[in-house]
């Protein structure tokens, strides 16, 4: 796989994979994978279900320690991770779900600012199950800031919610992201959640990257920019849909070929 | 015509009588409307559950029961010395707690009980443990558990009477080993058990062993134990019925079987209400437990 050219202003990397393989048996999911994320860099990672995104995430996650492989992954101190359910202890409340595994007197305090951060103030006592599903996500996401983390791996986050919460939480997340500053690495099968969030886009397939779309949008973007729709053909592209189905004329002529 | 529509979820009994006055009305004036659908009242869905639960219901097979046999005592057809009315088991029972016979068996059997379940659950928890949380202990434990639970308890009662003597120490072994195998098996599989996600999560925080298990993993077999606890509690009564109806010196066991010697059908029946009462207590307060314990799960099941 060849290398992307590296920018000159490109910040320094907070994630870094060197020829990173993976497989299972004779199947290589990951292989050689070359990743580098810059500080505070939001890397949006797509790809059919199979092509490996997933596999990638585990193993820059460091939770595959039963899986074969070789090669190298240089990682932050501090890394977090938004699994695609929320994955609160139902027997913690929600404020001490948050501060698992925080230490230090200030620890709870901290905990109370990241709920209140993400629309929870007030919650603190109340247990995991009395929560909406979107509510939910946002305690996890809390959590998952609350130590301050240099990158934060995002498996699917908002794949469970319904497409009103989860334009709701692509908004949550911008502002976190502007206060926290962690970079992020996002898998996601959703196209449109990948350009409307990302700076940078990956598609993978076949345990290899096949494009690495930098988006130029600013920052605050909406599906209305026109460039969007331009950066959602070139990813639908990649991805082998081509272009999308309008009329029921192309659809029969699609299923018929 | 629109006020007669109401929700079809709404069910409510008031309901149904008033908003069928406007639909008659509507009915009478309009013969037009022979082909419109006709539109009447949300009539209740015939209900096919159980139904509800009348206010101590439970109570109402026991009540009958006990009717029965005083109608049938007072009658003349049951022979006393083989059972007594109801009647005279109050009467019986009132005299063993005046002169307090009852009060000592009772305080011995308790004892025992409490004694025993306490030994039994410390152990199987602690066995659990070990072998929940070490591979080493899992095989040294799990498989000598898995015999010992073939083993029906009963079956060592003559090893044990000859290591401990007919003594106390014998009778609370018993209970124990009794208590031991249902609070051992559920912890062990509840803690084998944990999700597998909940693990990961611990990882992906960076959890200590420590605060792994304090957090994660025994919080969460706390529902298996406690399925275990109260198998133990039904349990302990069981084992002590068998130890004290065979060598024994006090206990309700031990005054049943000298009440069967002496043919007192009464005070035998005295006895089992004791062991009934003890025994729906004792779940009463376990269960009491269980939901102040794992009050997250309370609405949950509600």
């Amino acid at each position: 796989m060849a290398t992307h050219p590296r920018e000159l202003t490109a910040p320094p990397a907070v994630l870094r994979t060197t020829a990173l393989r993976r497989s299972f048996g004779e199947r290589h999911v990951l292989d050689g994978v070359n990743l580098e994320i810059g500080r505070g860099e939001f890397v949006a990672l797509i790809g059919r279900s199979g092509s490996g995104k997933s596999t990638l995430l585990r193993a820059v996650a460091g939770l595959d320690d039963t899986v074969d492989g070789s090669g190298e992954v240089l990682v932050p101190e501090r890394v977090s991770l938004v699994f695609q359910d929320s994955r609160l202890l139902p027997w913690l409340r929600l404020l001490d779900n948050v501060v698992l595994g925080q230490s230090g007197a200030a620890a709870r305090e901290r905990g109370r600012a990241m709920l209140a951060e993400v629309g929870l103030a007030g919650r603190e006592r109340a247990w995991p199950h009395e929560l909406s599903g979107g509510e939910q996500q946002r305690a996890a996401l809390a959590r998952s800031l609350v130590g301050e983390p240099q990158l934060l791996l995002a498996d699917e986050p908002f794949g469970a919610l319904d497409a009103l919460t989860r334009i709701r939480m692509h908004a949550l997340l911008r502002a976190l992201l502007r206060t926290h500053g962690p970079a992020v690495l996002l898998v996601t099968h959703d196209v449109d959640e990948a350009v409307l969030l990302a700076d940078r886009v990956l598609v993978i397939e076949d345990g290899a990257f096949s494009l690495d779309l930098r988006i130029d949008l600013p920052a605050e973007r909406t599906a209305e920019h026109p460039d969007v729709s331009r950066y959602r053909a070139r990813l639908l592209a990649a991805l082998g849909i081509g272009a999308p189905v309008t009329s029921p004329a192309s659809l029969s002529g699609r299923t018929s070929s | 015509m629109t006020g007669t529509l109401i929700p079809a979820l709404a069910r409510g009994r008031a309901a149904a009588p008033a908003v069928a006055g406007p639909d008659r009305v509507a009915e009478a004036s309009a013969p037009a409307a022979l082909e419109a659908p006709r539109i009447s009242p949300q009539s209740r869905r015939r209900r096919l559950g159980r139904g509800r639960l009348f206010p101590g219901a439970r109570l109402a097979g026991p009540l009958l029961v006990l009717l029965v046999w005083q109608v049938a005592a007072s009658a003349g057809l049951l022979d006393p010395r083989l059972l007594t009315g109801p009647d005279v088991v109050a009467v019986s029972g009132w005299g063993l707690l005046q002169d307090g016979t009852l009060a000592t068996h009772v305080g011995a059997s308790l004892g025992r009980a409490v004694l025993g379940l306490a030994l039994g659950t410390v152990a199987g928890v602690v066995l659990a443990v070990v072998a929940g949380l070490t591979r080493v202990g899992e095989s040294l434990v799990d498989g000598t558990l898995q015999v010992k639970r073939a083993i029906p308890n009963l079956a060592l009662i003559p090893l044990l009477i000859l290591w401990l003597g007919i003594g106390e120490e014998f009778k609370v072994t018993i209970v124990a080993l009794g208590v031991l195998i249902p609070i051992y098996i559920n912890t062990y599989s509840a803690l084998t058990g944990i999700d597998t996600k909940h693990i990961e999560l611990a990882e992906s925080l960076g959890l200590t062993r420590w605060q792994y298990v304090r957090s994660v993993l025994l919080p969460g077999a706390l529902p298996g134990f406690f399925v275990g606890f109260r198998l133990a509690v039904v349990g302990s009564w069981m084992a002590l019925i068998v130890v004290e109806t065979i060598n024994a010196t006090s206990g309700i066991g031990y005054m049943m079987s000298q009440a069967q010697l002496y043919a007192q059908s009464d005070i035998i029946l005295v006895g089992l209400v004791v062991y009934g009462i003890f025994g729906f207590t004792s779940d009463a307060l376990v269960r009491l437990l269980e939901r102040r314990v794992l009050s997250w799960r309370r609405t949950l099941a509600s």
